[in-house]
């Protein structure tokens, strides 16, 4: 610890936190997620213990015998002892008199029922709402729609409601209402069929748009390489303009160009071609678009590596390749793509994961249609875990689709490493061997 | 003497509670969030505001001094934004007092604990809840338990352009007619089909707008589900219903009306101004939306002849095995759960004079949107408002909805997945059925019965 270095942590600590706080604890708190069963239903936070009809049903599916259950369920309001007692020391003995007169051993089903016959009594009315409810409590057994806080007072409940010792794990296990660790989103991913759709979307989405990316970013360097200097900024910058533009007025402005009213459509009715939405009319046509909206955004990082990389080629190299013969071509087969080799590498890993993981072009241009022909696979991720028209969010689900995507993107990363022989160019240079 | 010292006694007790009472004023802010609520849906939030002013004025005769600060918002990009802005606030412990909500969100969000239920504070017998339509009541209940208290009511006709229609051969008399005949099963989809085809061909409309539905995922499809002899919930067990066959012919509906021309392959995703613009000038033959609509084409779309150009019944029947229907997607009034059960209950008494026949009238009337209490037919400005009196007479009575279950937005996205697979062509009815099923037995398991 001699060489400890203060200071050049307190350099790196805004960086260390920045990834911290932004990345390792969204990714780690993801893996967590993804081996849960968190929804909206079940919270976030933690849950409590509650038995209702559907948690009935569903013990019922789970095999729970038919006198448990009807115990359960029929348990009700009941006007005894016990309660006529409590309620002659809040109200008074003349009010549990008449109750008892009015009701004895009456049984309600509901609290509806109870608090109405509470509303029977005449000479020892109840009048306030509140008291009304305090009061149809004091008859309650059921142990239905009540919320249990802890675990030991479920249990305690369950005894004195007298269900048999031997149902209690399967019900305590049904009512509680929080999540639980899980590898169900594990299965139901490989089980579900649309998995296989959205992953056949994120192939072609990730492959013909790095394909659009790269290729497009090297021939804008290369050609704005060979152009006067004036000119090839003025390209470069027109070329930029995507990435500069907010995400939504971009693509905002694809919008007005494809839709059925738009300018391709309303050009080509000129020339009597029948007005289609040029986004969404097929898969295909979509599929272009998409490409298109996300590849013209990112060929602007390629174009500008590319050059950069280009300019810092010996012009030397150039000059002699020249004198020797060499025509344009044969200088871009064989002195710049060879020099871009780190570049290439650079911007096909970074554009893959970051294909892998963007769908704010998608989202906002097709939202996954025709169809969800465009759902890619970091698209579905969002639509399972924050958008559900009938509001229960798969919070657990999603973020296993998350999770396999960042396990995916390592793997394509390692993949690169390997395919560009990473190894190799970070070695040291021969000559200072 | 004995009475007179009691008297005395009770006398120096209330009088004592009256003066510590009323030198403690309560002062108490309740938040209101709304969602899927634009201008004229103030009356939402506004509402709860008259209450706070009622319930301090109550208070204030019995000695207590109450001071309520109602705060308003509505403004959430769309409803997944304010599901989410919901949810997270309730996990954040800040949730806002009252939600104006989807009854949908009832099941998860009680699942959750993040609402309580109006039935531990209000009277279901008293005023004005025992006004309320049972059913609208049922809606806003899961479980048997009473989670909330409808805050309006709506229902989702199908439309038509009068004009177009006598142009393809109906008379004025036969046009009056029809709301009674696709109630009783004698006009049905198949006929929809057939009309908006003649529409199309002769011209009246453009290609792709003979038949004009809803463009994104709503409530709407399950009502055409429902057409062709589907059913959403098992009345029995309470589990969620998936009819193959009912479901398929639901899909070949929508491929029909894109294979012959009356809607468009990607109608999907239309975007909401361009929809309204087209359906409330003759654009479109028939389309289908809902009772709120009104608002918007007399309104801001400026037509001023509603009754004079369009024709409005129930969403005709499919065929035999299915009759006409419409579903009700009633917005609800929810309490959620606070650190303060006094927040809680000062909540439940303004939602329930919030429902007040004469308080929700001004928000029925200003958005085009239906009563929730019988007593509202009593109310001037609702009974002299030609469509709410006649939209509730022709529609409310044939009104189901969708269930209240904890996994029905699963089932209801599944269902939309396969109609947008169908309608779009990538997929036949028959292939996005069959993945619909699996999908379904997936995530429901014990809780879907197929048929």
């Amino acid at each position: 610890m001699k060489n400890f270095n203060w200071l050049a942590l307190g350099f790196l600590a805004p960086a260390l936190i920045v990834i911290t706080v932004f990345f390792l604890a969204p990714v780690i708190l993801t893996g967590i997620f993804s081996f849960t069963s968190m929804s909206t239903s079940t919270g976030v936070t933690g849950g409590e213990y509650l038995l209702n009809q559907s948690g009935l049903r569903a013990l019922a599916d789970k095999g729970l015998n038919q006198v448990t259950l009807d115990q359960l369920n029929n348990a009700g309001y009941v006007v005894d002892e016990q309660g006529l007692a409590a309620l002659a020391e809040k109200h008074g003995t003349a009010t549990a008199d008449e109750m008892r007169k009015l009701h004895d051993n009456g049984q309600f089903s509901a609290r509806r029922d109870m608090e109405r016959a509470l509303k029977d009594l005449k000479a020892n009315k109840i009048r306030s709402t509140k008291d009304r409810k305090a009061a149809a409590e004091l008859f309650k057994h059921s142990l239905l729609n009540e919320r249990f806080e802890a675990e030991a007072n479920f249990r305690v409940a369950l005894v004195e409601g007298d269900i048999p010792i031997e149902d209690h794990e399967i019900i305590v296990t049904q009512a509680y209402t929080g999540w639980v660790w899980t590898v169900d989103n594990v299965k139901l991913l490989f089980s579900l069929p649309s998995t296989l759709r959205y992953a056949g979307n994120t192939l072609i989405y990730v492959t013909l748009t790095l394909i659009f990316n790269i290729g497009f970013g090297l021939f804008l360097a290369i050609t704005t390489f060979y152009l006067p200097a004036k000119s090839a900024s003025t390209f470069r910058a027109i070329w930029f303009l995507p990435r500069i533009l907010p995400p939504v007025m971009y693509v905002l402005l694809w919008k007005w160009l494809t839709w059925d009213t738009g300018f391709i459509a309303t050009t080509l009715s000129w020339v009597g071609v029948a007005p289609k939405n040029w986004m969404l009319d097929t898969s295909t046509h979509a599929w272009v678009v998409v490409v298109l909206i996300n590849g013209s955004f990112g060929a602007s990082l390629g174009m500008i590596l590319f050059s950069s990389a280009i300019k810092a080629i010996p012009s030397s190299i150039l000059y002699s390749s020249e004198v020797d013969g060499a025509n344009r071509w044969q200088q871009v087969r064989y002195i710049i793509l060879p020099h871009l080799r780190w570049p290439i590498l650079f911007v096909t890993s970074y554009q893959t994961l970051s294909l892998l993981t963007s769908f704010e072009h998608i989202l906002l241009s097709t939202e996954g249609g025709p169809g969800r022909a465009t759902e890619v696979w970091s698209l579905a991720a969002y639509h399972i875990a924050l958008d559900n028209y009938g509001g229960n969010l798969q919070y657990g689900l999603g973020a296993t689709f998350a999770v396999a995507l960042v396990i995916i993107g390592i793997i394509a990363s390692l993949f690169y490493l390997r395919f560009f022989n990473f190894n190799e160019m970070v070695a040291k240079p021969k000559i200072e061997g | 003497m004995m009475t007179i010292s009691i008297l005395k006694k009770a006398l120096l007790a209330s009088a004592m509670v009256l003066s510590t009472t009323a030198a403690f004023a309560e002062d108490i802010t309740i938040t209101v969030w709304a969602g899927g609520s634009n201008a004229s849906d103030s009356y939402r939030m506004d509402a709860i505001e008259m209450a706070a002013d009622i319930l301090s004025k109550e208070q204030a005769i019995l000695g207590k001094e109450l001071n309520i600060t109602v705060e308003k918002k509505r403004d959430f990009g769309g409803w997944s934004e304010f599901k989410q802005a919901v949810t997270l606030a309730a996990e954040a412990g800040t949730a806002p007092n009252i939600v104006v909500t989807s009854h949908l969100d009832i099941a998860p969000w009680s699942e959750a604990g993040y609402i309580v239920p109006v039935e531990d504070y209000l009277d279901l017998d008293a005023w004005p809840i025992n006004n309320i339509y049972d059913n609208l009541l049922k809606i806003a209940s899961f479980d048997g338990v009473q989670w909330g208290i409808p805050q309006d009511a709506e229902s989702r006709p199908f439309f038509f352009w009068k004009e177009t229609m006598s142009k393809i051969g109906y008379s004025d008399a036969d046009i009056e007619a029809l709301p009674a005949k696709v109630q009783a099963g004698e006009y049905t989809l198949a006929n929809v089909l057939e009309d908006a085809k003649k529409a199309v061909d002769m011209g009246l409309v453009e290609k792709g707008y003979g038949f004009y539905p809803r463009a994104s995922n709503g409530p709407d499809f399950a009502q055409f589900y429902l057409s062709f002899g589907g059913e959403l919930q098992d009345p029995a067990t309470g589990k969620l219903v998936l009819d193959k066959t009912a479901m398929q012919a639901m899909y070949q509906f929508f491929v029909d009306a894109v294979d012959a021309g009356i809607t468009r392959k990607n109608h999907i995703g239309t975007d909401g101004s361009q929809w309204y613009a087209d359906v409330a000038n003759g654009k479109v033959a028939m389309w289908h939306g809902g009772t709120w609509h009104y608002g918007r084409y007399t309104g801001k779309e400026g037509n001023n002849d509603f009754f004079g150009t369009i024709q409005f019944s129930l969403i005709p029947a499919g065929n035999d095995a299915g009759k006409a229907n419409t579903i009700t997607h009633p917005l609800v009034y929810l309490i959620t759960n606070q650190e303060s059960d006094r927040a809680e209950e000062i909540a439940a008494q303004l939602i329930n004079i919030a429902s007040e026949p004469r308080i929700n009238t001004l928000h029925a009337i200003k958005s085009s949107h239906l009563g929730i209490t019988k007593q509202q037919a009593n109310i001037e400005l609702y009974s002299s408002n030609r469509w709410a009196a006649e939209a509730t007479e022709r529609l409310l009575p044939y009104a189901s909805s969708q269930p209240n279950h904890l996994q029905y937005g699963a089932f209801s996205e599944a269902l939309w997945k396969g109609l947008e697979a169908s309608w779009t062509g990538v997929q036949t009815p028959a292939d996005a059925i069959k993945e619909v099923e699996a999908e379904l037995i997936a995530i429901l398991g014990d809780e879907l019965i197929i048929r």
